[in-house]
């Protein structure tokens, strides 16, 4: 494959570049994770289908931190049992902290998957994470329609005519994540 | 610091070339204050108060690039925390950029400042006097503070130049690889050059204030000052137009005494972009403000300026090319940014513009203010009826050929900034529906990257103003001309309720328009604070952008609230170097309000404005060097600040952990007990998406462990309010705020208590209303809280 190139061109970090992978790759790996994460942020409120979606993900059992003004969407769904309001700057700067708690107080995540995040403020946090959050590792993950190169896997850029293509790689990954615990598997 | 004497002169150890000359520091010490601890401060003097600051707030990292290429052993790999092959690390080498961007910015203030005082000291002369009226008694608290300096006239500002470029050209030989290794030595760096930047603004606009009458140090002007109008569309466009574009004014306000002198203030229309037009304002009655840096390429692709002038920062690089476009010719005025042309300054002024208005050349340098004045008033006046011949703005019918040749290949959408969705709006435009390309004008940062990529050479940008141009001659705002300083007098009323917390704030929106949804947020940010009584402190674009939004009422922000430093008030201090005076008000608030000695005591104003002033910067679209060593000044002073999510490019945030116990321990300076306390305020720079998520983050940065229990229950309503509001929850840590009680708003007083005992496991002793066991600390009306141990008035 070519190189992909970054949704907003010019941001190339160096060297580590993340990989594009098709979302049953990404849904296979935050099958296997020991502590997932979703982090979501304001785009999702752009369209009823990418709230929903967070939602599904939500129910298989994988904790949510709704950034920016997200927890809006999940409070008018009146899903709110794992979604806690979070600051994208704050809880980054706890992730890369191996003793951080966590959300539920049982510890750090091992993967974290952005969803619907203003795409530079993502892309920062990202390479936070990439280059910080090394020991142990957190994996990050982009499921945006957005090519993320700080991302360990991501999305490639889908341009808004793909609208339907793009919500059709949602419905593939959600319904590739098999976890033990959550409602559905 | 340590001062040694040698021979008449004190010394400062590790600072041999900065010598104050001992006669004059005594003759001054008997007049005015003691001499603090920490007169002109060299780069290790404060580095304990910026170690206190590092400890509770870690410096985060978000590499914009993993690479260093700044030697030849590079380019190193610096990702995931590795070194280079000069041993530095990522992290450190992250604080290294920082203050490489402080260093730069740093340097444009300063730069700017020392060109004033050169051409003011010529025109003016050395001796102009610095008097600011008996409104404002504490003319220049920065300079007291961090100099030991009581200026009184503009000439004494070379002793505070020449600290300054010191200080700079040693910071920025820290720079240079093999030597600093550590990135909290950088970050202590990075706020000693934060702490010089903010020096340098109040200079410049001390002496500009001083020199140029501005409002402030003349009879009646002030503190309240008049409107002015705000807009593309209130440019008379039939008249000849002169646009001045940056920061520097002498060469603006020349413009405005010749057309005053020559009787034409009615027959030219003189505009401006960025703080040029904020200061002209100061200078020029009838002076208009264009626009903010943001729309600077579409004010001048609109070509409605007859002539550009340019002095420094933040003109667009292309300038020239992009003047040409529209036949505008370019006066550029400072050696800084001279644009390739040729220096003109000692020729005929008419064979000048004889030149410029028949287009020999596209433009020229003169490097004289007067003489600008003289050129482009008359170029102005003899082009403008030949240009306004020509047609600018695309007609319709180009304009529907370019839409239509559009292929939606989503290349600009690549390209832009904000990543706007151009392509489609362009094919909704090809079918007759040209909203949501109107749309895009206030998103667009104007920055013409798109149309460098596009491969239909569609003009990308003139575009969008076409299909905006019914709005965009409606832009009609208005706001307040720069005021300047707060008055004493001012500080005098509010000191104690914004220290006590009954004022619960004071926001200071400040600088660039790189925002992530356009200049509405601005206005939003003003209007929730303004009418939640805070007090409003704008300065730079962020107070032009503010004035474009109008109320249901018709009424700006500024026609709506009045201009007072009180509470409601919506006060444009000025341009980007009048924000000293914000920082100024809060020094005051310590100096006259408590009467802490200023004078070469930095350290302690800082522990005390930390501790008690509740204020908070908000750099929405933040984006200059100059935004990032803005905000690190604030934050040395103990000012916390909220940017944009363009911010975060900046690389580091300043971010406090409330999880982390150990870190949120002070002293309290009456007995020296240790005590651990609320996250207060939690963050010294953090990054919202959004501004529904930035409203509530900032009313929480103005919370202070000084708060009285009264100011505290405010603080908590509006904190509660817009969280409730904006993002329809309760924020998830309102309670770490609550001390007592009576420290909750007293209309939600039992419903909260109930969420204490339900939510968090408090204990509540319901017959009395009280708290029995859960906050971090219990409210003392006696606290005096302090981070350093020498304050500490008797050991326990
Ligand atoms: S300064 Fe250091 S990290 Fe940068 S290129 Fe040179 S050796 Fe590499
Ligand atoms: S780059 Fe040009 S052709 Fe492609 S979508 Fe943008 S405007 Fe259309
Ligand atoms: S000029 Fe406007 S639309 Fe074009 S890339 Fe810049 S911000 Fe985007």
């Amino acid at each position: 494959m070519g190189m992909e190139i970054p949704f907003d061109v010019a941001n190339i970090p160096g060297p580590e570049m993340g990989e594009v992978a098709p979302p049953e790759v990404i849904g296979n790996y935050i099958s296997r994770a020991k502590r997932p994460l979703l982090v979501v942020g304001s785009e999702i409120l752009r369209d009823d289908f990418f709230l929903e979606t967070a939602i599904e993900i939500g129910k298989k059992g994988i904790p949510i931190a709704a950034t920016g003004h997200s927890i809006r969407g999940f409070v008018e769904k009146g899903y709110t049992e794992n979604v806690n309001y979070c600051n994208l700057h704050e809880l980054t700067n706890c992730l890369r902290d191996p003793n951080w708690k966590g959300l539920d107080g049982k510890g750090n995540y091992d993967f974290v998957i952005f969803f619907g995040i203003v795409y530079y403020y993502a892309s920062q946090m990202l390479s936070c994470i990439k280059n910080f959050a090394i020991d142990p590792l957190i994996r990050a993950v982009s499921i945006d329609r957005y090519y993320h190169p700080q991302a360990r896997m991501s999305f490639t850029n889908i341009s808004p005519k793909m609208e339907a293509e793009y919500k059709d790689m949602l419905n593939r990954l959600v319904s590739s994540i098999k976890r033990r615990g959550g409602q559905e598997s | 610091m340590e001062l040694l004497k040698k021979g008449g002169v004190f010394t400062i150890a590790g600072l041999e070339n900065v010598q104050i000359r001992i006669g004059e520091i005594e003759e001054e010490e008997e007049e005015w204050e003691p001499l603090g601890p920490h007169p002109m401060p060299g780069i290790a003097t404060l580095r304990d108060w910026d170690f206190k600051l590092l400890k509770r707030y870690k410096p985060f990292y978000a590499p914009f690039c993993d690479m260093c290429c700044l030697c030849t052993y590079g380019k190193c790999d610096l990702s995931g925390n590795k070194k280079g092959a000069c041993g530095i690390r990522m992290d450190a080498q992250h604080g290294r950029i920082v203050l490489l961007a402080c260093l730069v910015g740093c340097s444009a203030h300063c730069g700017h400042g020392r060109h004033l005082l050169h051409d003011l000291v010529r025109r003016f002369g050395r001796d102009t006097p610095i008097d600011f009226g008996p409104g404002v008694n504490v003319e220049a608290p920065l300079t007291r503070l961090i100099c030991g300096i009581k200026p009184r006239t503009i000439g004494d500002y070379e002793r505070v130049f020449d600290y300054i470029e010191e200080q700079i050209v040693q910071l920025a030989d820290a720079l240079h690889t093999g030597q600093e290794g550590s990135y909290l030595d950088f970050e202590s760096k990075a706020l000693h050059m934060g702490m010089l930047d903010s020096l340098s603004k109040e200079a410049a606009d001390i002496i500009q204030i001083a020199a140029y009458g501005m409002p402030t140090s003349y009879e009646g002007g002030g503190p309240d000052v008049p409107l002015v109008e705000v807009g593309i569309g209130t440019i008379d466009t039939n008249k000849p137009v002169i646009l001045v574009i940056g920061h520097n004014v002498p060469p603006a306000a020349e413009i405005g005494d010749y057309l005053t002198d020559n009787g034409l203030e009615d027959s030219v229309e003189l505009a401006g972009i960025c703080c040029t037009a904020i200061d002209t304002t100061r200078v020029y009655k009838k002076a208009k403000i264009a626009s903010a840096l943001g729309r600077q390429l579409r004010v001048i692709r609109a070509g409605i300026a007859d002539v550009v002038v340019v002095d420094e920062q933040c003109i667009r690089a292309d300038i020239l090319e992009q003047c040409k476009r529209v036949h505008s010719p370019l006066i550029a005025t400072n050696d800084k940014a001279l644009h390739g042309l040729v220096d003109r300054t000692d020729d005929n002024p008419d064979e000048i513009v004889a030149d410029l208005v028949n287009e020999r050349v596209p433009g020229v340098v003169i490097l004289d203010p007067e003489r600008v004045g003289e050129v482009a008033v008359k170029t102005a006046m003899q082009i403008a009826k030949r240009r306004k011949a020509l047609r600018l703005i695309l007609s319709d019918e180009e304009f529907r050929h370019y839409v239509s040749e559009c292929t939606q290949c989503g290349n600009c959408t690549l390209a832009c900034p904000n990543g706007l969705p151009i392509g489609e709006a362009n094919q909704s435009a090809s079918t007759g529906r040209i909203e949501p390309l109107a749309a895009l004008f206030d998103k667009c940062v104007g920055c013409g990257r798109c149309e460098q990529v596009c491969k239909k050479h569609i003009p990308i940008v003139d575009v969008i103003t076409k299909a905006a141009y019914p709005q965009l001659r409606e832009e009609k705002g208005r706001m307040r001309i720069g005021r300047g300083p707060v008055w004493d007098s001012e500080i005098r009323e509010v000191g104690a309720p914004i220290v006590l917390g009954t004022i619960p704030g004071v926001i200071a929106p400040i600088g660039c328009g790189n925002y992530p949804d356009g200049t509405r947020d601005a206005w939003l940010i003003v209007k929730e604070f303004a009418e939640r009584n805070y007090i409003v402190t704008l300065t730079g674009c962020m107070a032009i952008d503010a004035a474009l939004w109008k109320d249901e009422e018709g009424k700006t922000v500024y026609e709506q609230h009045h201009g007072r430093f009180d509470a409601g008030g919506v006060l444009n201090i000025g341009s980007c170097v009048s924000n000293a005076h914000i920082h100024d008000a809060a020094i005051k608030i310590a100096s006259i309000f408590a009467r802490r000695t200023l004078r070469g005591n930095y350290e302690e104003i800082a522990d005390y404005i930390l501790s008690r002033v509740g204020a908070c910067g908000v750099a929405w679209g933040a984006m200059s060097q100059k935004a990032a060593s803005i905000a690190t000044g604030f934050n040395r002073l103990g000012i916390p600040a909220v940017v944009g999510p363009h911010g975060t490019k900046y690389r580091r945030a300043f971010l406090g952990r409330p999880d982390i116990k150990e870190d949120w321990q002070i002293i309290d300076a009456t007995d020296g007990s240790e005590i651990y306390f609320e996250p207060a305020p939690q963050h010294l720079l953090v990054a919202c998406e959004t501004v529904e998520e930035a409203l509530p983050m900032i009313a929480k940065l103005c919370f202070r462990p000084s708060d009285t229990d009264r100011g505290r229950s405010i603080k908590l309503t509006h904190y509660i309010d817009l969280s409730l509001k904006y993002l329809n929850i309760y924020p998830p840590d309102w309670h770490l705020f609550v001390r007592t009680a009576t420290d909750l708003p007293v209309a939600k007083k039992d419903e909260l208590l109930k969420k204490l005992e339900d939510e968090h496991g408090w204990e509540i002793d319901w017959k009395m209303k009280r708290i029995k066991e859960g906050p971090i600390r219990g409210y003392d009306p006696s606290f005096n809280p302090t981070n350093l141990k020498r304050l500490i008035r008797e050991k326990k």
